[in-house]
């Protein structure tokens, strides 16, 4: 579904992200780990079309996507969540869900204007999925709060259905459980399931181990940009790489 | 659901609203009612400016070059190409909104404090060319007469006339404008304001949405301008100078920002300051300057950010004496 | 035409050129240390005029001294202006976008106030010097523009050596290129960015003192000078200091040459004209700065 080839991102003299080739399997959990500074989120804005990549391709679907703007790539079907949550905060928590679904309503400017029969019945619809999307990751209560308002965990998953809203094939979280308690972890194991048998592939980055090595059918490993170890998760956890990178790094 | 309830007492409230506008003339003086005519220009004109601000974030300092285009284009296309007043009104503002989006297309890509010297400039440009035009088509300094506007034979050539005329512009203006902010393309611009990256990331296109508000924002101001032509029947270059820009902004900015009733607000209580302040002419952008750093300090959300949360503190403090009984 | 008259003209450009190009170079180290647009540049100029003005026309303090005194009023507003103001709300955690528009505001108040101050009415600086010619290579110059340029450039040498070789100009560059590895280093980041506030408005000040005997000083003096100053930074390059000074005198030669060979009507509409074209077409300017695209 997805594939990267031999992806290299330079800043400066500074080589981020260097030749990373991987392959995302359809309906699949893939993880993607590594120490802190190994050029994860930078591998992602690659995919998600923040940063052109200096050499390499991406192909999403069989076309290639890289160069292309983050816009026409959530268009294609590839939804994304943000390391630092990056929510619409004055906004309220129905019409953040409702940006997300920008990509899949028709209705445009005269249409929006006029207010339209057509674009009336879908704002109707629109709004009705919205509350589906809500309900699904049970902020359904707190619709017309502002997002700004929400408890650290809600605005995580509010980010997640955020994303879905646009009605992906692949979406990426970035650190999806950063800052949550186990509890909260343990319910976004399950919504992770939920999400996969709506048919969407994820491909996450996220430090937790015991989720990752839970939920994740595949798992790649990346430092100092470069690609260290892929397999299965048993496979990754005991390979003598992974556990050096880990174990030697200060960080984790 | 919600609004439901309230239905009835907004309907009530927005009848009582309507029958006082209405009646508004028969126990005004024609001063007054000159005023309130400018207070209509002027909802319309901020309204636009709040497309670009208020909603997508973006600084404008070259409004009065719409006004402009909007005024001297109406007034042009009647005198030299003898189309009716009404309907230049309407091709001098879908003009504007052309060059807008020709300013706004370049623009776009630029990081907003930018689009504010860049839109300054574009002001200044047309301030200079307005006042010194080739073959003085635009009456340069001496300035510009016109005619009073010509509904299918029907001259609104008294304020009253004009007035009611006013009111319904600015109805069907603030109508578009709800309408707009209330659908896709409005959560867009909101969305753009809020955060572009994450806008971007959400499949909007930013530079486009960019480019739609500012040139419906033209459209709006223009419009504005050319109303102002057909009121007082006379123009020169000194409307046109930065300071209106900054009266816009002012307007919109003390009104309250990114909401409907703000640029109503607003440009009721600037003109009003204006009017009071006659005397002190010379110094309104100081008055401007002090007006918006308060804003900028003290009051994010304007005028009407600040009414409604009295609104709410009264509503709070009835529904904990409601809980207490 | 001949070599006289583009002598004098050269000389002119060169004079009002340096003068956007030290606005230009204020707009620099703001858009440096804070990363943001102050609109106040050009009404510190004309402060500058009529503080200048003040010290050597009324106060009769010979002309280096006044110069001096303005500076270092101009400078203590700028410091003023960040710490009271800007500072406070970036503290406030309000948007970039209020943070400008604070600029604006108090750019108008600066620019009304001074006229409540000094009146409407434009004054004379008298002249510094007590010869109104020097013949240089046969050009008649007057010995104020030659002064323009010679200390706007003087001050970029100046400027140039503070920012490479002092302690604390490496400091202010550090700050500016990465603000929390600095401040890990020991960087009072928040030092360097007032006095990089105060430094651009003790610039603009110092051109208000060097333009006022040439145009004249009234309110408004500045506000146009700002904008132009504008154009000079972004057709160098924004926020490169170099890039400023190269703006503001190209800027300061195309207008002066076309406004006499062409016609003066346009003078203003050329530098607004420039500054739009470079926006829009090459925003990275002569020098290749990064800064203004999104």
């Amino acid at each position: 579904m997805l594939k990267t080839e031999g992806v290299t991102i330079k800043f400066g003299g500074l080589t981020a992200v260097n030749n990373v080739s991987v392959h995302i399997q359809k309906n699949k959990i893939t993880g993607l780990i590594g120490p802190n500074g190994a050029g994860k989120t930078t591998f992602f804005n690659c995919i998600s079309g923040v940063y052109v990549p200096n050499s390499g391709h991406v192909i999403f679907d069989g076309q290639n996507i890289e160069g292309k703007r983050g816009w026409q790539i959530n268009k294609l079907g590839i939804a994304r969540t943000y390391q630092v949550i990056n929510l619409f905060w004055k906004m309220t928590v129905l019409e953040n869900v409702m940006v997300g679904m920008h990509s899949r309503l028709k209705s445009g400017f005269w249409s929006d204007i006029f207010r339209t029969p057509a674009q009336r019945a879908e704002e109707r619809r629109a709004i009705e999925k919205a509350y589906e999307w809500l309900d699904f990751v049970g902020l359904k209560d707190n619709a017309n709060d502002p997002a700004g308002s929400l408890p650290y965990g809600g605005q995580r998953r509010l980010e997640i259905v955020r994303g879905l809203a646009s009605d992906p094939k692949l979406l990426l979280l970035d650190e999806p459980a950063a800052g949550m308690n186990t509890k909260e972890k343990g319910e976004l194991d399950v919504v992770l399931h939920q999400i996969l048998e709506k048919g969407v592939t994820i491909l996450m980055i996220e430090h937790d181990m015991k989720l990752v090595m839970g939920v994740c059918d595949y798992i790649y490993v990346l430092e100092h940009g470069q690609l260290l170890s892929e397999g299965l998760p048993e496979v990754v956890q005991n390979d003598p790489e992974v556990i050096k990178a880990y174990l030697g790094g200060d960080d984790e | 659901m919600k609004s439901k309830t309230l239905d009835s007492k907004k309907l009530i409230a927005l009848i009582v609203g309507a029958v006082v506008l209405l009646a508004l003339p028969l126990v005004l003086p024609n001063y007054a009612l000159l005023i309130l005519s400018f207070w209509e220009i002027y909802i319309i004109a901020v309204s636009g400016l709040d497309l670009v601000f208020g909603y997508c974030g973006q600084i404008s300092l070259g409004h009065a070059a719409f006004y402009a285009i909007g005024a001297y284009g109406s007034g042009m296309l009647h005198e030299y190409l003898g189309i009716p007043v009404f309907f230049t009104m309407i091709i001098a503002a879908f003009i504007s909104a052309g060059v807008g989006a020709l300013i706004a297309y370049p623009s776009s890509k630029l990081v907003f404090h930018f689009l504010s010297l860049a839109s300054q400039a574009f002001g200044e440009i047309v301030y200079l060319l307005v006042s010194h035009s080739p073959g003085k088509i635009t009456g340069n300094y001496q300035g510009f007469f016109s005619d009073y506007i010509n509904l299918f034979g029907f001259e609104l050539d008294t304020y009253t006339s004009f007035y009611y005329f006013g009111l319904v512009c600015v109805l069907v203006f603030l109508v578009i404008k709800t309408f707009m902010v209330k659908s896709k393309t409005g959560r867009a611009f909101t969305a753009i304001r809020e955060n572009s990256h994450a806008a971007d990331g959400m499949g909007i296109n930013v530079r486009k949405y960019k480019v739609i508000a500012f040139t419906v924002s033209a459209f709006y101001t223009a419009y504005a301008g050319a109303m102002y032509l057909h009121l007082t029947k006379f123009i020169n270059p000194d409307t046109f100078v930065l300071k209106q820009s900054v009266m816009f902004l002012t307007m919109l900015l003390f009104g309250g920002s990114g909401c409907l009733l703000g640029p109503v607000l607003g440009s009721f209580v600037v003109l009003l300051v204006n009017e009071v302040l006659r005397a002190l002419q010379d110094y309104q952008m100081f008055v401007y300057g002090v007006l918006l750093l308060i804003v900028v300090v003290a009051m994010p959300g304007g005028l009407y950010g600040e009414v409604m949360r009295l609104v709410n503190f009264i509503k709070g403090k009835a529904t904990k004496k409601a809980e207490v009984k | 035409m001949n070599m006289s008259v583009y002598g004098m003209l050269l000389v002119s450009s060169l004079a009002i050129g340096s003068i956007y190009g030290l606005i230009a170079l204020g707009y620099a180290l703001i858009y440096k240390s804070s990363g943001l647009l102050s609109f106040t540049q050009g009404d510190i100029l004309t402060l500058g005029a009529y503080l200048g003005l003040t010290f050597y026309s009324i106060l009769k303090i010979p002309f280096v001294i006044s110069l001096i005194l303005t500076m270092a009023c101009a400078f203590a507003l700028g410091i003023l202006l960040e710490k009271g103001v800007i500072r406070k709300l970036l503290n406030k955690n309000v948007g970039a976008i209020y943070v400008v528009l604070a600029t604006i505001a108090i750019s108008y108040i600066i620019q009304n106030g001074s006229q409540l101050v000094w009146g409407t009415i434009q004054l004379n600086f008298p002249s510094v010097f007590s010869v109104s010619n020097v013949n240089i290579f046969g050009v008649n110059v007057r010995p104020e523009a030659l002064m323009c340029f010679i200390v706007s450039i003087a001050l970029m040498i100046v400027l140039h050596f503070f920012m490479t070789k002092t302690r604390f100009g490496t400091s202010m560059r550090a700050a500016s290129m990465d603000s929390m590895a600095a401040e890990s280093l020991g960087i009072d980041v928040s030092l360097t960015t007032g006095v990089s506030w105060g430094l651009s408005a003790g610039l603009a000040a110092i051109a208000g003192m060097l333009i006022g005997p040439i145009y004249g000083v009234y309110s408004t003096l500045g506000s146009t000078i700002g904008r132009k100053g504008f154009s000079g930074a972004v057709i160098g390059g924004y926020g490169n200091m170099y890039g400023a000074m190269v703006g503001g005198l190209i800027l300061g030669i195309v207008e002066t040459f076309s406004a006499s060979l062409i016609s003066s009507t346009y003078r203003n509409l050329i530098a607004y004209a420039l500054l739009l074209i470079f926006m829009f077409i090459k925003p990275t300017g002569l020098f290749n700065e990064r800064a203004i695209q999104d």
